[in-house]
């Protein structure tokens, strides 16, 4: 077991053991004068606080960009750290990056720039770069001068960054340092990040007021918005069975502290729906830190990613000390911010099915902006048409009540049925028996409701394209 | 045309590498001084009520915590008001909206400050709030007089013209969300002064209302900004809060105090562009041509005057966008609501203004069944016709040449007959496409504040250093003016440094503000540039005994009849020679003026132009939508740097496209703002970028009036632009709706209202009964 915080922050080792651990890393970098990591808003939206965090992978680090104003410090720990200050090369020259972002007008006030930076610095490393994944390596950095033009074309010069000999060392010592415990305390709170589920599961059943926690970037928001500070908090973003993603016939095991970026690599080419609806899962920073596991236990009534589970019959392994359980992601939430998991359980696994042969998955979510918003309203649907009829339909939705439900009656009304636009309008009636939304900041009750049919309406175009007619934005 | 060969050039934005390094410093990224304070406010959580009592003694019982302030501990005079006064820093008597500052503490940490600002009890009666700025207009609540703007006999017109059509268009308000939150960090001087970096786009100010707020002279307050990390409009008045709070508690302690309002109490506590009421009432004959228009142009102010008095001004002057009314009435009132008071925000009225032109244009056009294009064409400002509602006659229009233009490059005629195929069998995308000019007037409309100074020093090395009174935001004004004094002098860019901007360098400054940034500070610092210029080239001409019309500087060398000498050598002999090397500029805008009492006269040096032409698609099942493609030619004469000019274009089009789409302001059933995070209030991001976005900038544009280098002003004329986005949107929906049919659609085109939009021209549409949708939301 480690007791401080070991780190690689821009070309320098350092370790901390005088930090509180709820500490956010932009707090303490900015007071260490790493002050090109800007606060730009506190809660992972803007992008203004984006650093590089190099995990340890083999031979290499694996560069990924984070939000580090939801980042709690011990989230350091083993891992190497780059912030626009320590891009240059030793000698002063500045990356390539820093020189396309400069040189094409990429900036204008600044401010979001040591931000955008960082995140091209993790585009850079990446050789698989088509308009697509530029566009979402930048939809979590704000910019309010350029109108993002000059940036774009600054992404699509960049250069392939390889790794240096250095970094393969770095990458060595580092990976020692992950496979170990850590627990830190300072100030009275403590961190706790074991590697092992025995571990996690005896410290949550003996400490069930510690804040449990993965990417962290939920229950960061409770620090940096809400003033909260926990006495304890139980990291499981290092425990090797929940950071599994495992692949077999029929579907995918993901472990419950696997970040989504991981989990969208996994489905891309197994279902492409599936992949479009987690790449508006937050933005980059967030999916590289936030979990399946995170989203499950916040239990959010909108929880991008549960509609599509539910409608994919998914289900959610809970661990406790004394076994397994495994239940359908349909009855996982119970209530408003209610779930089935007991006091000394944790979120294991999900075990996500591919679509079954001769069943079509759509996912669509609809929200004010593309990127990095929360959804009004999500929709997922499985379904099987044979011979014009409907042979199997699974339908979800967020957004649509105070949990993310299935909805059972529009199921009933279309199974079965010849699948054509007025069997759509006779299931209305239907649908409006298993929603019933709120009126809030992203959406009336009543547009919501206006939704879900809309939706219902898309999948049948969409199911039904033919020349050349767009069913969908996406299509134009 | 004078060649230049400096100035015209795309040189980087002086700081673009410090900007990706770090090295580029903002207020809160300062080295924090031995003694440090933050503060943090303390805010009503009452939308309206009178203040009875406020009991700050568990704030103070911390041990990090040093000090507090309400109004009773403000020496000098309790007002920050920028234009009509009587706008308390503090609240003292009436909490006016939920987030009113009523008092401040100061502790040795920042999150000391905030836990500490939680304990103040504040006790209160509450008073019955208005919030919806109809409610205040029917009641006649008003922050300052009503405005009217008027030529010829407009009832008398809209009585006799052949048609008649009336409207209504709601238009949001805008959170300027910029990345730097405000911020100011004051300093004790030895003398008993204050020393302050503030985050503001008008540095005199602060300086003048701190001096009042503390009971001192202006002498002994000083404001330096390096730069700002954005502004747009919200740190010209607003600021000062901030700056006042922070001098107030370190004139209080003695000790240096900080004040960052994180982005929540940003939002939450500061004014916003202002949301518009526009209604339009329009006389015409069977073309479309205009005989008499009659508008009303209610702006939401919030809880007081601040800069309403002059956005409201600006969108008088720009409700005829560049269109000719024979007879006009335009009336402006600011309208008084238990909001946040709303302030400047690029463009300053002008924006709504405009809109309420462009729906008339668009809304007559549906009503005759003309192209709206052709409508726009046939209303243009013309000769004879050439006379604004303000009386200023338009000169040097170039709006019809400019559509001409961007009509063949964007191959406007042939896209628009492939839209109406598409639209026609397409049963859930519908495409619309819509083209709109643009004219900007250029001048702040008072024309006091048409003025701006500089100081301009060389050494004796050559090197030269530039102050003036304009502030770096983002925009390059620094590399521009940089350009400037290079170009007089005749030296590369790289000799020239200009420094923070600072109230003891450059006194009595006007704002960076109205796109006039470069025209005036540029102005100023060519002018202190050329009397030193002047002075070396008279020693150039002693020195080597040939008349002062025999120098030239020419590309780092001064060239005296045969002889040359490098101008750091002519520097180092005039310094030898005992020849004065600072000299200061100033620069007023000629020719201008502006009657309040008759809203009449020529408050605008000239109008910058500009043409776009935007193509949407909506989705017709859920009202989202997706920009196709937009074509942009601008005029911003003869630019002095086209690569920041673009950046300024592009920036503004997205941030207007922002304002009429996305960004929502919602407050709740208490009047409090809801959407004060970027979680729920949504700015653009990278993928909200037109895909095909083409920016052209006009030509061969000599600015016909004496400008710095005959350049024009551009930080706020292109934000305009993005409304041919919203007029886009609408001619989508249109495709939906029979003949004749005006489409429901107001500001922020969400997908929500989109959708509403649609329902209703798809029921018009079954109906088959034209001229519904009398109002739009």
């Amino acid at each position: 077991m480690r007791n401080t915080i070991t780190t690689h922050i821009n070309g320098r080792d350092i370790t901390l053991s005088d930090v509180p651990p709820d500490r956010m890393a932009l707090d303490w970098m900015r007071a260490e004068g790493l002050t090109s990591v800007k606060e730009g808003c506190g809660e992972g939206d803007c992008g203004a606080c984006t650093i590089a965090l190099g995990i340890p992978a083999g031979d290499h680090l694996e560069w990924r960009a984070v939000a580090s104003c939801l980042l709690f410090l011990p989230m350091l720990d083993g891992r190497a750290v780059l912030s626009a200050e320590g891009l240059a090369s030793p000698a002063g020259t500045p990356h390539p990056v820093q020189q396309a972002m400069a040189e094409r007008s990429g900036t204008q006030c600044g401010f979001c720039s040591p931000g955008i930076t960082m995140s091209l610095f993790a585009l850079s490393r990446r050789t698989e770069r088509d308009e697509e994944s530029v566009l979402d390596a930048l939809a979590g950095n704000l910019c309010r001068c350029t109108g993002y033009r000059p940036i774009l074309e600054a992404a699509g010069t960049l250069p392939l960054s390889v790794p240096t000999e250095s970094e393969t060392a770095l990458a060595g010592r580092l990976a020692g340092l992950s496979a170990t415990p850590l627990f830190y305390s300072y100030g009275g709170r403590s961190y706790y990040a074991p590697t092992d589920l025995a571990e996690a599961l005896a410290y949550r059943a003996a400490h069930p007021e510690a804040w449990v926690i993965a990417g962290g970037t939920d229950m960061g928001l409770a620090i940096t918005k809400r003033d909260q500070h926990p006495d304890s908090v139980l990291s499981l973003a290092r425990v090797g069975e929940l950071t599994r993603l495992t692949r077999h016939a029929g579907g995918l095991t993901i472990g419950a502290a696997v970040p989504y970026t991981d989990i969208l690599a996994a489905v891309r080419d197994r279902n492409p729906a599936l992949a479009r609806l987690l790449r508006r899962v937050g933005a980059t920073q967030i999916r590289n830190q936030g979990t399946f596991g995170g989203n499950l236990g916040t239990a959010s009534p909108i929880g991008d990613s549960l509609p599509a589970l539910i409608a994919l019959g998914a289900t959610i392994d809970l661990v406790a000390p004394d076994g397994v359980r495994s239940v359908a992601a349909e009855t996982f939430v119970t209530g408003y911010r209610q779930t089935r998991l007991a006091p000394d359980e944790l979120v294991g696994a999900v075990h996500l099915p591919d679509p079954p042969p001769g069943a079509r998955f759509y996912a669509y979510k609809i929200a004010k902006r593309q990127d990095q918003d929360i959804s009004t309203l999500s929709a997922s649907f499985l379904i099987s048409v044979e011979n014009g009829m409907v042979t199997g339909f699974t339908a979800a939705f967020g957004g649509a009540a105070d949990r993310p439900i299935r909805a059972r009656s529009l199921e009933k009304a279309l199974m079965g049925r010849p699948w054509t636009l007025d069997s759509i309008r006779e299931a209305g009636a239907a649908l409006a028996d298993d929603i019933s939304p709120r009126s809030d900041v992203r959406g009336s009750a009543r547009y919501r409701t206006e939704l879900a049919s809309g939706l219902l309406a898309r999948l049948w175009h969409e199911t039904r394209t033919a020349g050349g007619i767009p069913a969908t934005l996406d299509m134009v | 045309m004078m060649e230049t060969t400096v100035v015209g050039q795309p040189h980087l934005h002086d700081s673009a590498r410090g900007h990706v390094n770090g090295a580029a410093l903002f207020i809160d990224d300062l080295p924090e001084p031995a003694g440090l304070l933050h503060a943090h406010l303390i805010t009503s959580p009452w939308p309206h009520a009178r203040l009875t009592g406020l009991d700050l003694g568990d704030c103070l019982s911390g041990p990090e915590v040093v000090a507090a302030i309400t109004a009773a501990d403000i020496p000098g005079s309790n007002d920050i008001g920028p234009i009509l006064g009587n706008e308390p820093l503090l609240a003292h008597d009436r909490l006016c909206y939920v987030g009113h500052p009523v008092a401040a503490v100061a502790a040795t940490s920042a999150a000391a400050a905030r836990a500490a600002a939680r304990l103040a009890r504040i006790a209160a009666e509450p008073l019955a709030p208005v919030f919806d700025l109809v409610t205040a207009l029917e009641r006649g609540d008003h922050v300052c007089p009503p405005m009217v703007m008027r030529r010829g006999d407009v009832d008398r017109a809209l009585a006799a013209a052949p048609f008649r059509l009336a409207g209504e268009t709601r238009v949001g308000g805008q959170d300027h969300f910029y990345l730097e939150t405000q911020i100011a960090l004051a300093l004790p001087t030895e003398d008993g002064g204050v020393f302050l970096h503030s985050g503001t786009q008008h540095p005199s100010e602060v300086q003048h209302l701190v001096a009042r707020l503390l009971g001192l002279p202006q002498s002994a307050v000083t404001v330096e900004v390096r730069r700002l990390g954005g502004a747009f409009g919200g740190k010209e008045s607003q600021a000062t809060l901030v700056a006042g709070i922070a001098a107030l508690l370190c004139r209080k302690t003695g000790r240096p105090v900080k004040l960052r309002l994180g982005r929540d109490d940003d939002m939450i506590i500061t004014g916003k562009r202002h949301g518009f009421l526009l209604r339009w009432d329009a006389g015409f004959d069977a073309d479309g041509r205009l005989q008499g228009v009659d508008m009303l142009l209610a702006a939401d102010s919030g809880w007081s005057a601040d800069l309403t008095p002059g956005v409201v001004s600006r969108a008088l002057s720009h409700a005829d966008n560049a269109y000719y009314y024979p007879a006009v009435r335009l009336t402006g009132i600011g309208c008084k609501t238990n909001t946040a008071s709303n302030t400047a925000f690029r463009g300053f009225g002008a924006p709504q203004g405009m809109i309420a032109a462009e729906a008339m244009m668009d809304d007559i056009a549906r009503h005759l069944g003309k192209d709206p294009l052709t409508l726009r064409r046939v209303n243009l400002y013309r000769p004879g016709a050439d006379r604004t509602p303000y009386h200023q006659k338009v000169r040097h229009f170039r709006i019809p040449d400019m559509l001409d233009r961007i009509g063949k490059a964007a191959g406007l005629a042939e896209r628009r007959t492939a839209i109406n195929a598409f639209n026609a069998k397409s049963p859930v995308i519908r495409k619309g496409l819509a083209v709109m000019p643009v004219k900007f007037g250029v001048s702040f409309n008072n024309p006091m504040m048409n003025q701006a100074g500089a100081l301009v020093l060389v050494y004796a090395d050559g090197s030269v250093l530039a102050n003036h009174g304009g502030i770096e935001m983002g925009q390059g004004l620094h590399t521009k003016i940089t350009q400037v004094v290079a170009e007089v002098f005749q030296i590369p860019l790289s000799r020239v440094r200009v420094s923070a901007t600072r109230t003891d360098k450059v006194p009595n400054t006007s704002p960076t503000a109205a796109s006039s940034g470069a025209d005036l500070n540029g102005m100023a610092a060519a002018r202190a540039a050329q009397t030193i210029r002047d002075r070396m080239a008279a020693a150039a001409a002693g020195h080597f005994g040939v008349p002062v019309a025999a120098v030239r500087f020419d590309q780092g060398t001064v060239i005296a009849g045969n002889h040359r000498i490098s101008f750091a050598e002519l520097a180092e002999l005039c310094h030898q020679t005992r020849v004065p090397l600072s000299a200061t500029g100033f620069y007023k805008t000629p020719s201008i003026h502006f009657d309040r009492a008759t809203m009449t006269g020529r408050p605008f040096y000239y109008f910058a132009h500009g043409v776009a032409a935007a193509e949407v698609a909506i989705d017709t099942l859920t009202g989202e939508w997706k920009c196709l493609r937009v074509d942009v030619l601008h005029d911003v004469g003869r630019s002095l740097n086209p690569a920041l000019d673009r950046g300024q274009i592009e920036g503004a089009f997205l941030q207007g496209l922002g304002w009429l789409t996305m960004e929502e302001l919602v407050h709740g059933p208490d009047g409090a703002l809801l959407t004060h995070a970027p979680s729920t209030y949504k700015i653009p991001t990278a993928r909200d970028l037109p895909r095909d976005f083409r920016v052209v900038l006009l030509e061969d544009a000599d600015n016909p009036e004496a400008t710095i280098y005959r350049s024009k002003a551009v930080g706020e004329p292109p934000l305009m632009l993005a409304i041919s986005v919203w007029l886009a949107l609408r001619d989508a929906i249109a495709s939906l709706a029979p003949p004749g049919t005006r489409p429901s659609l107001g500001a922020p085109a969400t997908p929500e209202r989109i959708l509403e939009a649609v329902r209703t021209a798809e029921a018009a549409a079954r109906d088959r009964s034209p001229g519904t949708a009398e109002n739009d939301r």
